[in-house]
């Protein structure tokens, strides 16, 4: 009995001591935390700050170093007058809006019929997800061959049905290609959505749903009335993701037109990966400062959606 | 329920259930369709790798005439295509870029998620640790450039497998400390009365029992690395360094017009993932899930 009770004293004196951290045992911390900081620093935040700093310099290799020229807002203002950066920031706003929308409205009737059991509902979740499992580049080659002119599938089925006039060169016009990335980015995403307010609608206690039942609602009132106002969280996760994963995209879209023709689907993504590398300017000032107008944008975005569901929400 | 069942007549009560019959068929039918689109481009492509590029651009839709692996055998023993050698590039750079993540998200995770390790400006350092879900890798990719050149690692598989890791930490370290602060602490103190050190406890208590956190650490971040492009294409240009990504976006410009070759690299650098998908498919989506919600 007596050790018994030592032991539970000692317990409590320990919880006590940890509770009111009068030892704090500052060499564990260290050891846990440090690692991940130090890299956390040295490979996010020292480049994140770096690129800040980059955004008002030029920055050019010379003779294999790196010369930095103080440039003050010059990039930025050059940027006003870069007709092909606000074409791929037009691009880039027109699929962050269309696309999480129309995600949003597939991908939760979609959750609701999987949630209420519709036939075949177990091989749907399985198969809806797989494409959010293919890399970038798989996606964008495949469908590059699917919307192929002469001999992908979609032109072929419709040349079969007789619908000649409707077989374009989807990736060769300037009007299709932007709409081909944002439906085989949709192809590629909406299951993740999907499976996120599938979730959400799970999470929601069934005695509520059997609560409204009782006092007469139908199942779609029940759906309206109860369960929509309690998934207005999981909709703001989802949508705050899909909107940063379409204002970053690049795998898709480098693979599947990179940004051609013409310039007719290009995005911030890929505009920056071109300035930076594939035009043999050789500065990253400029593509910095893009980078750095970019990420203001998203994170204004990001407040604003919030702000907005938010204020919804009360 | 039953009493205004019973009021309706029979004849009423089966136009109602032959109504809904109809509209629950089409309602399959529509979704079917649906699911067609979804799947469609997999089997297609798979389709393709069985066959010559000849008939794939004669007919687009024949299948397959015989089981022919010729595609297959030549993308692995072909020693112009290399493929064999982006294979081992990426199983390195996923490898080891797990096993860094596991390593310091661990570490990482139990500083941060357990009581006993509390200090001032824990709260905000880990804030500013999450800070970085919202950073588009736009943001950090030009320096971490530079830096890679300034350290001559560029060209190298380290210099993915760092970006890797650090791009993975702030997701994977958030997902360890919830799973770490939700475990008793009376393990902890019965450890330490068993004259335990805090690496120890960590180690030998509270490690094994947070498996399947590391199991979901580990399914979604092996996604990301395995699928990664634009790290991969920015850090590496030669050739014999590439990952699979990289090396399928360069391999059907440089061999273009073999179509059937390339459906069957494609097919290929995807099945590890399908294969572990059709295993652990609740697993997957359960990750996924919980890496999102969560982080």
């Amino acid at each position: 009995m007596s050790q018994i009770a030592i032991h539970q004293e000692g317990q409590q004196n320990l919880r006590i001591q940890a509770r009111k951290g009068k030892r704090k045992p500052l060499g564990p911390i260290i050891l846990f935390i440090a690692p991940v900081m130090i890299f956390y620093a040295a490979f996010v935040l020292y480049p994140l700050i770096a690129t800040l700093y980059y955004s008002v310099h030029t920055v050019e290799p010379v003779q294999g170093k790196l010369v930095t020229t103080f440039v003050g807002l010059e990039n930025f203002k050059s940027l006003l007058s870069d007709d092909i950066f606000f074409l791929s920031v037009k691009n880039t706003l027109l699929w962050a809006i269309a696309g999480p929308v129309v995600e949003m409205l597939t991908a939760t009737t979609l959750a609701f019929l999987v949630y209420f059991k519709t036939p075949l509902h177990r091989f749907y979740r399985v198969a809806w997800f797989t494409p959010m499992l293919v890399s970038g580049v798989i996606v964008g080659l495949v469908f590059r061959w699917i919307f192929n002119y002469d001999w992908g599938l979609l032109n072929s089925t419709l040349r079969a049905i007789g619908l000649d006039q409707f077989a374009l060169n989807w990736l060769g016009r300037r009007d299709t290609p932007i709409w081909v990335v944002i439906f085989v980015h949709y192809w590629a995403t909406f299951g993740y959505s999907f499976i996120l307010l599938l979730a959400g609608l799970t999470a929601i206690p069934e005695e509520l749903l059997d609560a409204a039942k009782v006092d007469g609602a139908n199942t779609l009132q029940a759906v309206w009335r109860v369960m929509l106002p309690l998934l207005r969280p999981t909709f703001l996760t989802v949508l705050i993701l899909s909107f940063m994963g379409k204002m970053r995209a690049f795998h898709v879209v480098w693979v599947l037109t990179s940004g051609g023709p013409m310039h007719f689907s290009e995005t911030v993504a890929t505009y920056v990966q071109k300035r930076a590398f594939g035009w043999r300017t050789l500065d990253l000032g400029y593509p910095s400062a893009i980078a750095v107008f970019w990420f203001g944008v998203v994170m204004i975005g990001v407040a604003l959606l919030n702000r907005w569901l938010r204020s919804r929400m009360d | 329920m039953t009493l205004t069942h019973s009021k309706v007549s029979n004849w009423q009560n089966f136009l109602a259930k032959s109504q809904r019959k109809i509209s629950v068929g089409l309602l399959t039918i529509v979704l079917l369709i649906f699911t067609l689109v979804v799947i469609v481009p997999f089997i297609w492509m798979l389709l393709m790798s069985f066959r010559t590029t000849g008939e794939i651009l004669s007919d687009p839709y024949g299948l397959p005439k015989t089981l022919d692996l010729t595609n297959y055998i030549k993308l692995m023993f072909d020693p112009e295509i290399h493929f064999y050698t982006y294979f081992v590039n990426s199983i390195h750079v996923t490898l080891f870029s797990l096993i860094l993540t596991v390593a310091l998200s661990t570490l990482g995770g139990y500083g941060f998620g357990r009581s006993r390790y509390e200090f001032k400006f824990r709260g905000w350092l880990f804030a500013l640790l999450l800070f970085a879900l919202m950073l588009p890798p736009q943001i950090m990719y030009l320096p971490q450039f530079t830096m890679m050149g300034k350290y001559g690692l560029l060209n190298t598989r380290w210099s993915l497998v760092l970006l890797y890791t650090a791009s993975a930490l702030p997701v994977s370290t958030y997902l360890m400390a919830t799973y770490f602060s939700q475990l008793p602490s009376e393990l902890e103190d019965a450890a330490r009365i068993d004259g335990c050190t805090d690496l120890g406890m960590f180690w030998r208590v509270m490690l094994p029992l947070t498996r399947p956190a590391i199991a979901t650490v580990v399914l979604i971040n092996f996604l990301n690395f395995w699928n990664e492009l634009l790290l991969a294409i920015t850090m590496v240009t030669n050739p014999e360094m590439r990952t699979l990504p990289a090396a399928m976006m360069m391999f059907v410009g440089e061999h273009g017009s073999d179509y059937a070759i390339a459906a069957a690299s494609l097919v290929t650098a995807m099945l590890p993932v399908l294969v572990l998908y059709l295993f652990l498919s609740d697993k997957f989506i359960e990750g996924l899930t919980a890496g999102a919600l969560k982080g």
